[in-house]
């Protein structure tokens, strides 16, 4: 191939490859400038807003921390991973049902976990939280847990029951006829071969747990359980003029993911554009 | 896949030290417990709150009290949820008023006239204009422990350079924002619009002070609330009036900016702000701004009392529930107390109820003379979101910040304010 | 005998996913059907049958219009912004002339889905703000000072720049699909067309988009889907305001239901926005489906 060029040659390829380079200007500029103004204070930030720090505010990063991020950030972390061991545990076994039925039972329980699909979370959450509340489990981390595990199950079963299908049907003929039970088949061969898609389906709902926003406002209330989406609005709103210091919360908050894709990018696209449905 | 474990594990491992650190302690065998609900998650309050459970824990080894906090909004509505639920907290805070009243009708709250009869020496130095707002024919269901109003606050400085007086009647009052505009003060009255609450303090008081009590009592009420007198309607167009002079910046910002970045910087000389924001106030302002405060002027034609001062008392409630009455009624007496009002007026800014509570040491001069007016008041009259049905003034609120956008008229405004009270009626 | 005792035993690996969405998809659903025909108040102990009352008075609720209008101006600007727009710029990307620049794009245009949207609405807060915002400093610093607005307390301009909020977030992750999507490509199909002679403008039209178009629908119901039940951005950034300008049909059944108090009504809402979303998730959901099978 010829072009090896990093700039176009020809003048419509200039235009497009400026215009290309202003929409990285318009997405990179605000997280930079985000970054930059955490490092100032109020007055930095109001009388100079594009100036970098006269004096670097390390401390805001440590104040955002003490003063709830800490708290936020650890609930995440609980409320993620238990939603994933639940969405993982739970899919792949369900999945694995499906393909084993025989007769129409397999497709009508898939039929029932697609159906969720069609139904968009904002429809359940006024029910939901008078169930949750009725349940006794209002105002604990299962008030996001249990939502998120089941509004994750249907696209996550759907990706899972595909590549189960596809698995060569040999190992686990031969697996019968040693005797294996079920619980064999699908710890020893399926869940082993299905590691590209379980890793996909692991980033999915990473990504949706650690973003949630709307049950996480509307279904919790104490301080103390606050995920971060919902945390950083209370921080902003108990901070007031501290401004430096919520943008040093708004970035502690990003890093997660953002280490993760930076680690794995390829997976990372791989797991959000699989589903094609953003959570 | 690898990597995913690995980074998974990480996490998982970056997370023991954190559950170790906060584990937090519970109740220890025989001691009573006192489960304490309030509405102040941010500091200085907090701090304050932390500070004063720790101290009282020493002085009382034998009580622990829980605490937990939530914010303003979710905090009415949580409340509401659990007073009628078996899960009452045994001490809550509470505004007076219909909020007040919402509360007792749950049935859950302890009627307190025993308790401040038998102590005169303590309930005596509590300001009883604040005790009127938890009292309902007669019986006490609540302990004011703080007090506050809303007034405008004026730049002395500016009003002197022009020859300004302190405005007592609403054309007095036009006229003077009119001399300002004139005098190229742009915004003569800041404001930040985006909070729905500080639309709601202005019309709450401009309901007040125009409308019929009687008429504005039975509208508040949501089993009779009709809304139909025609003064509404010359009502929010004072409103509307009002809101040319705050600029048509005032709906893209919020009420702290305002004060923070026009008020105190001289931009602009009047805001109408509360008592109970001092602190905050004192924070931004430079070191020689002097600033001074009137009530909201009297309309002529106005029904309503213009002596009156908006701002509710608020308190405690005890569940009469608890198992431990004695308990919590011995911790709100050393509360609501003049050394603790001493603490929370130092602290936090808020003019506490109790008397000799504010004294040179603890109180700016200013919050001596806010206190003043509080008690020189013919009556305290509350917050428009405490006053009437939520399906009611988020009407007035969303209507209020339409006026001042100019999107809707008074009229259009009050219809939809009639239909709302309609559904709930 | 021995199909059925396996059967059962693969049953046991659904009971808990078919658990999990009977108690917390399809009751909750169920109850909302109910509760759309009920008028109470969150504290209430018993709830009143109203009939039709609450359907009636979606008709007769202002907001509902206004709120529509908006979900409907959402979901237009965002076709033609994230999967009109989003198609080119992935197009433009595989193009063979972008080769060496192409993963640094792709990897900074995808950026901004990694935050949350708490986070992409605190942001906007500060680009938006009328004082000191990036916005209204750029448009003074290149002497635009007349081009200058208070943004987010214009009730003209207000939704607008809510969902111009949306795009800057969503963007770059429609356009991650449609990459995915044209990658799948044959390259023979292309290769081909250069022999014919056929231009650039050509081959996008006559082969990238016809072999893109089961992704354009996706991308397409997605976007719609997601513009109809739109709740974070506007209740971070205006609540709703100045006025009721940029109130959309999920934050004005948050606001009814729990602030205002009418579990009802806002049941109702939500019923509303449940038949909206179904309609147009079934369109995807059958698409969806062959798409799948035929990749398999």
């Amino acid at each position: 191939m010829k072009s090896k060029r990093i700039i176009p040659r020809s003048f419509s390829g200039i235009l497009v490859f400026l215009f290309l380079i202003i929409l990285v200007f318009l997405i990179i500029y605000p997280l930079f400038w985000i970054i930059i103004s955490s490092f100032k204070d109020y007055q930095g930030i109001y009388q100079d807003v594009w100036g970098l720090p006269d004096e670097w505010h390390f401390e805001n990063y440590t104040r955002a921390w003490d003063r709830g991020i800490s708290q936020y950030f650890v609930n995440s972390i609980i409320v993620t991973i238990v939603t994933l061991v639940g969405v993982v545990f739970v899919a792949s076994a369900a999945s694995f049902g499906i393909v084993q039925l025989r007769g129409k039972l397999g497709n009508i329980v898939f039929l029932i976990t697609m159906g969720c699909m069609l139904l968009s979370p904002q429809v359940c959450v006024l029910p939901l939280f008078m169930l949750l509340r009725s349940l006794g489990l209002n105002d604990t981390y299962f008030s996001m847990i249990f939502p998120y595990i089941a509004f994750r199950l249907p696209i996550s079963i759907m990706l899972i029951r595909s590549f189960f299908v596809g698995i060569s049907k040999e190992l686990e003929e031969a697996a019968v006829i040693d005797g294996a039970s079920l619980w064999t088949i699908f710890s020893r061969i399926y869940v082993p071969l299905s590691k590209p898609i379980i890793s996909t389906v692991i980033i999915m709902t990473v990504y949706y747990a650690w973003n949630e926003f709307m049950f996480a406002t509307i279904l919790v209330d104490s301080s103390a359980l606050r995920t971060i989406p919902v945390g950083l609005m209370v921080f902003r709103d108990g901070l007031m003029t501290e401004w430096g210091v919520v943008m040093a919360g708004m970035v502690i908050s990003c890093i997660p993911l953002i280490v993760i894709y930076l680690f794995m990018s390829k997976s990372f696209i791989r797991g959000l554009t699989a589903g094609s449905v953003k959570g | 896949m690898k990597k995913l474990i690995l980074i998974t594990l990480v996490l998982m491992l970056s997370i023991i030290p954190l559950f170790a650190g906060g584990a937090s302690e519970g109740p220890a065998e025989g001691q009573t417990e006192i489960y304490f609900f309030h509405r102040w998650p941010n500091d200085p309050k907090n701090s304050m709150f932390n500070a004063l459970l720790e101290e009282y824990m020493a002085e009382n080894p034998d009580v622990y009290i829980t605490m937990d906090c939530i914010l303003n909004d979710q905090y009415k509505e949580r409340i509401r949820m659990v007073v009628s639920s078996d899960d009452v907290p045994d001490v809550f805070s509470s505004w007076s008023g219909t909020f007040a009243e919402e509360m007792i009708d749950s049935g859950n709250v302890l009627a307190l006239n025993d308790i401040y009869e038998a102590d005169p020496e303590w309930s005596g130095k509590i300001a009883s204009a604040s005790v009127a707002g938890f009292t309902f024919d007669g019986t006490i269901y609540g302990i004011p422990w703080s007090q506050d109003g809303k007034v405008f606050f004026y730049n002395k400085a500016i009003f002197e350079e022009l020859g300004l007086e302190e405005p007592e009647t609403w054309t007095e009052f036009i006229a003077l924002l009119d001399t300002l505009k004139a005098n190229e003060y742009e915004t003569p009255l800041a404001e930040g619009l985006v909070d729905q609450w500080a639309v709601l303090h202005y019309l709450g008081t401009i309901l007040q002070r125009m409308i019929d009590p009687e008429v504005l009592a039975s509208d508040y009420n949501p089993a009779t609330g009709e809304f139909t007198d025609p003064m509404y309607v010359t009502a929010l167009e004072k409103w509307q009036q009002l809101t040319s002079y705050m600029g048509e910046i005032a709906t893209a910002i919020d009420h702290e900016t305002a004060r923070n970045t026009m008020f105190a910087t001289g931009e602009s000389p009047i805001m109408y702000l509360q008592f109970a924001e001092i602190p905050q106030l004192e924070q931004v302002l430079p070191e020689d701004f002097e600033y001074g405060f009137f009530n909201f002027p009297a309309f002529e034609e106005g029904l309503g009392d213009p002596e009156a001062l908006t701002g509710a008392p608020e308190g405690f409630m005890i569940s009469n529930k608890a198992e431990n009455i004695d308990a919590c009624v011995d911790f709100l007496k050393w509360l609501v107390s003049p050394e603790r009002g001493a603490i929370l007026t130092r602290d936090c800014g808020d003019i506490s109820s109790v008397d000799g509570a504010l004294t040179d040491e603890t109180a700016l001069p200013e919050q001596a003379e806010a206190l003043k007016m509080i008690q020189e008041a013919s009556f305290l009259a509350p917050w428009l979101d405490n006053a009437c049905d939520a399906a009611v003034y988020v009407v007035f609120g969303q209507g209020g910040q339409a006026i001042a956008s100019g999107d809707a008229t008074p009229e259009s405004v009050m219809v939809q304010v009639q239909e709302a009270a309609a559904s709930i009626r | 005998m021995l199909t059925r005792k396996r059967n059962f035993g693969a049953f046991l690996f659904c009971v808990p996913a078919l658990l999990i969405l009977a108690v917390f998809v399809y009751l909750p659903l169920f109850e909302n059907i109910i509760f759309s025909f009920q008028s109470f108040t969150l504290s209430a102990k018993t709830r009143e049958f109203v009939g039709l009352d609450n359907y009636k008075a979606l008709f007769s609720d202002p907001i509902i219009m206004q709120s529509l209008f908006n979900n409907v101006l959402y979901a237009v600007i965002s076709i033609v912004m994230q999967v009109g727009f989003g198609l080119v710029i992935a197009a433009v990307l595989e193009d063979v002339v972008f080769r060496k620049t192409e993963s640094f794009f792709r990897t900074i245009f995808f950026i901004p889905t990694l935050l949350s949207m708490t986070v992409v609405c605190l942001l906007f807060e500060f680009v938006y703000n009328p004082q000191m915002g990036l916005l209204n400093s750029f448009l003074e610093l290149i002497g635009l000072e007349e081009a200058t607005h208070i943004w987010l307390g214009d009730s003209s301009l207000a939704m607008l720049c809510v969902i111009m909020v949306s795009q800057w977030q969503s963007y770059g992750y429609i356009t991650m699909l449609f990459i995915v999507a044209i990658q799948k490509i044959p390259s023979e199909l292309y290769e081909a067309a250069i022999v014919d002679g056929a231009g650039k403008l050509r081959r996008f039209f006559s082969i990238t988009c016809p072999m893109v178009r089961q992704m354009f629908f996706v991308t397409m119901v997605t976007t719609v889907v997601g513009a109809f039940t739109v709740f974070n951005e506007p209740y971070i950034l205006t609540g709703g305001g100045p006025g009721t300008a940029t109130m959309v049909l999920s934050l004005h059944m948050y606001q009814t239901g729990f602030v205002k108090n009418q579990m009802g009504y806002a049941s109702t809402i939500a019923m509303l926005i449940f038949i909206i979303t179904a309609v147009l998730s079934s369109i995807q959901f059958f698409s969806f489906g062959k798409e799948r099978e035929g990749d398999r």
